[in-house]
């Protein structure tokens, strides 16, 4: 019997049986997680969250998750811990290993880092985020919230919208939405959307090519300004040029279009207020099953921690 | 002395003249090749050679007889080791890859700003590397990029090549007034193509592989346009200029009009940049993590054919020995640089002679008698004593690169685990 994939560091590194497997994972735990129930898959196991930048939903829903899964939960707290004294993050990982972790849930500022760890421990580990590569719980969540919705995913056309170059969103959600036989294109600021030859995603610059394109549902990222060390784009266009505006949202309503968000959202910069109570937001459903996706994703790794087996 | 007489060998460059002077013992080791101009293809039989019965004979059958290589861009230091050890290891490094003389970069260890740093260097390389090691003196104090370095006192310690070691040209008005100032002592600058604001923050080539690790990519724009300026202002200045680790196609398109135009240039290639690309990099490998990043292959083919057509006057290692744990971090966080030197030759013969990519005569251009007119005139210089040795090679030999023949004793090398072809021996006494 083959074994399941120790950590979860990119939507690539998994098998299109991976992905099913979780995905259908993250319905069984739904109804689990719906009905305020646990679920015994990590009883007596050790999680940990490592967050070097800052996160509420991401890391409250991982905990979340794992408490649902009756795991312990472990909070290390990077801006009161020896990281801020000059530990390296090799360090950091030697000291947590010794504490016998089974899962470290890892977000980093610098793409890679999960890779790193992954290498080094024998904990599973899960990418929850790292610069600007991979974000694949996010991923899975976005996939599962979709197949809600529409059910198999071949053929349908997801638009994604806003800084794709700096969005690890982007990446991981245009993978396993590919993956699954859904057609993906992105749109936004000339200098924040890669290459359609570096990408293999087709590359729109205004809302009228994506109107043209028939797109299902608009995936709208966030500007994310904390990661723009020079300004990319004049940022007082950015609503009027790239955003959901009150004009363009009757016309996603009249084409029955869906819009979806990872959040946080910045009102009247990607979506005008109005789009926020729009009745074919999936954007609290993302959150919703967040959750899901991340229990069932916790209990299909398999750690090579030997200690409780 | 005792002469050593080496018989059936081949002169590797077959057929080539080269206007080289060899070191004095070698005159000995083969007298047909004389202490000037090498013109015949074969060494001659030793048949023909006058061997004294007691003589010791080397019998060089299927091996090759060249010129050894002269480095004219490489880092001793090694991060945590002292800096005796490092010059023995990089010594010992540099002679096992078949390269008798390097062009040392200044490092923060070996400041070449001051006549004390030259004079201690100068004294652990004489008792303790198997190469020679010439320093090139600091552009800038402390290659901060602020402040000129006290270039008359450095020419009269013998330097004639100045360089910062790659570091970024921030501050071009002190560049330029440089430029000016070395003009009139007759010292060469090498300086690196960059725009530092455009590539700050960046760490590989903008590409596929960019797009999918979620990296900062470094526009290979940012290095033509930082060629263009520095031999602008070179020219300005009447200074000669040597380009260091080009690598992009229009890089070195720029190098040739330059060129074509007058101007007083010769420019350089990592060796790195002619044999991998930024796929390399796969799943963040930071061995392939370098300055200035690994490109396309255009660019690998481009550079291959600026060298072969003398555009690129020298291959050089552009070894940067990185501490084992250094790059073992993540992709942004390692720090850049690679090492070839260990198995130089090997490498140039597995992966460019030997698939016709290269010949010997280029090889030799390349990595000898360029970086040598270039970096150490005097070992050119008729009235010099000194001279440059020969080495052997043997093609047939085979060699997988392993921590044991790593004598540098830093991993951060692709090559880990591959098997070379060729052997190297020097010196040949």
């Amino acid at each position: 019997m083959s074994t399941t994939p120790k950590d979860l560091l990119t939507i690539d590194a998994l098998s299109d049986a991976d992905i099913r497997s979780i995905l259908k994972g993250a319905a069984e735990m739904k109804q689990v997680f719906c009905s305020g129930k646990t679920h015994p898959a990590l009883a007596g196991k050790s999680v940990l969250t490592l967050f070097y930048e800052p996160s509420t939903r991401t890391r409250s829903s991982f905990e979340l998750a794992a408490r649902r899964l009756q795991a312990d939960v472990t909070t290390f707290s990077v801006a009161t811990s020896s990281v801020v004294k000059g530990e390296s993050v090799h360090d950091t990982i030697d000291t947590l290993m010794s504490m016998h972790m089974d899962y470290i849930i890892v977000r980093h500022k610098n793409s890679g880092i999960p890779a790193v760890i992954g290498r080094h421990a024998k904990a599973s580990v899960i990418n929850a985020g790292d610069g600007a590569h991979a974000h694949p719980s996010q991923a899975f969540l976005d996939a599962f919230t979709l197949q809600e919705k529409y059910g198999e995913l071949s053929g349908k056309r997801v638009v994604i919208i806003g800084d794709i170059l700096h969005s690890r969103v982007a990446r991981s959600t245009s993978t396993i939405l590919k993956r699954l036989g859904a057609e993906v294109a992105y749109m936004g600021p000339g200098p924040l959307v890669p290459l359609q030859k570096h990408t293999g995603i087709p590359r729109f610059t205004n809302w009228d090519a994506i109107f043209d394109w028939k797109p299902d549902v608009i995936y709208l990222l966030r500007v994310q300004n904390e990661r723009m060390d020079t300004p990319y784009f004049p940022s007082a266009d950015y609503h009027q040029a790239f955003g959901v505006t009150e004009e363009r949202l009757k016309r996603i309503d009249a084409l029955d279009l869906s819009i979806m968000h990872p959040g946080p959202v910045n009102r009247g910069v990607e979506l005008c207020d109005s789009a926020m109570e729009y009745r074919n937001s999936l954007i609290c459903n993302q959150v919703e099953n967040g959750v899901a996706a991340r229990m069932s994703i916790l209990s299909y790794l398999t750690p090579r921690t030997q200690h409780n087996d | 002395m005792t002469n050593t007489y080496i018989r059936n060998a081949t002169w590797a460059p077959t057929g080539e003249q080269f206007d080289i002077r060899l070191a004095p013992g070698h005159s000995q080791v083969v007298p047909e090749l004389g202490n000037l101009t090498i013109s015949d293809a074969e060494v001659r039989p030793a048949g023909q050679l006058n061997i004294p019965p007691q003589a010791r004979v080397i019998d060089a059958t299927g091996k090759l007889i060249l010129p050894a290589l002269f480095d004219m861009h490489a880092k001793v230091e090694i991060e945590g080791r002292s800096k005796r050890e490092s010059v023995t290891r990089t010594g010992q490094a540099a002679v096992q890859g078949g390269v008798w003389a390097l062009l040392v970069q200044p490092t923060s260890g070996f400041m070449f700003d001051n006549s004390a740093a030259l004079d201690s260097f100068r004294e652990a390389v004489g008792q303790r590397s198997a190469a020679e090691m010439i320093p090139a003196g600091c552009i800038s104090q402390g290659m901060k990029g602020e402040q000129q370095a006290p270039y008359n006192t450095l020419s009269a310690r013998g330097i004639t090549i100045l360089s910062d070691a790659g570091e970024r040209p921030g501050n071009l008005l002190m560049m330029h007034r440089a430029m000016k100032y070395v003009a009139e002592l007759d010292m060469t600058l090498a300086i690196r193509g960059d725009v530092p604001s455009i590539t700050a923050n960046t760490c590989i080539h903008p590409g596929t592989t960019s797009y999918n690790l979620g990296l900062h990519g470094t526009p290979a724009c940012a290095e033509e346009i930082g060629i263009e300026i520095i031999v602008r202002l070179a020219q300005d200045a009447g200074c000669r200029l040597h380009v260091q680790t080009v690598s992009t196609a229009e890089g070195v398109e720029i190098i040739r009009r330059a060129k074509a135009a007058g101007a007083r240039i010769t420019a350089e290639v990592a060796l790195h940049h002619l044999l991998f690309t930024h796929e390399n990099v796969g799943e963040y490998d930071t061995n392939y993590k370098t300055m200035p990043p690994l490109r396309d292959k255009a660019d690998t083919e481009a550079l291959l054919a600026g060298v072969k057509d003398g555009t690129i006057d020298c291959i050089v290692s552009d070894h940067t020995p990185c501490p084992p744990f250094a790059k073992k971090q993540d992709f942004p966080t390692a720090p850049q640089g690679m090492c070839l030197l260990d198995h130089y030759l090997p490498t140039l013969y597995t992966h460019l002679i030997k698939p016709g990519k290269l010949t010997w005569a280029e090889l030799v251009r390349a990595c000898c008698v360029n970086p040598c007119s270039i970096a150490a005139p005097d070992v050119m210089n008729p009235e010099e004593a000194e001279g440059m040795p020969l080495l052997m090679f043997d093609p047939a030999a085979t060699t997988t690169v392993s921590e044991a023949n790593l004598p540098c004793g830093t991993l951060n090398t692709p090559l880990l685990g591959q098997t070379l072809c060729g052997s190297v021996t020097l010196p040949l006494q």
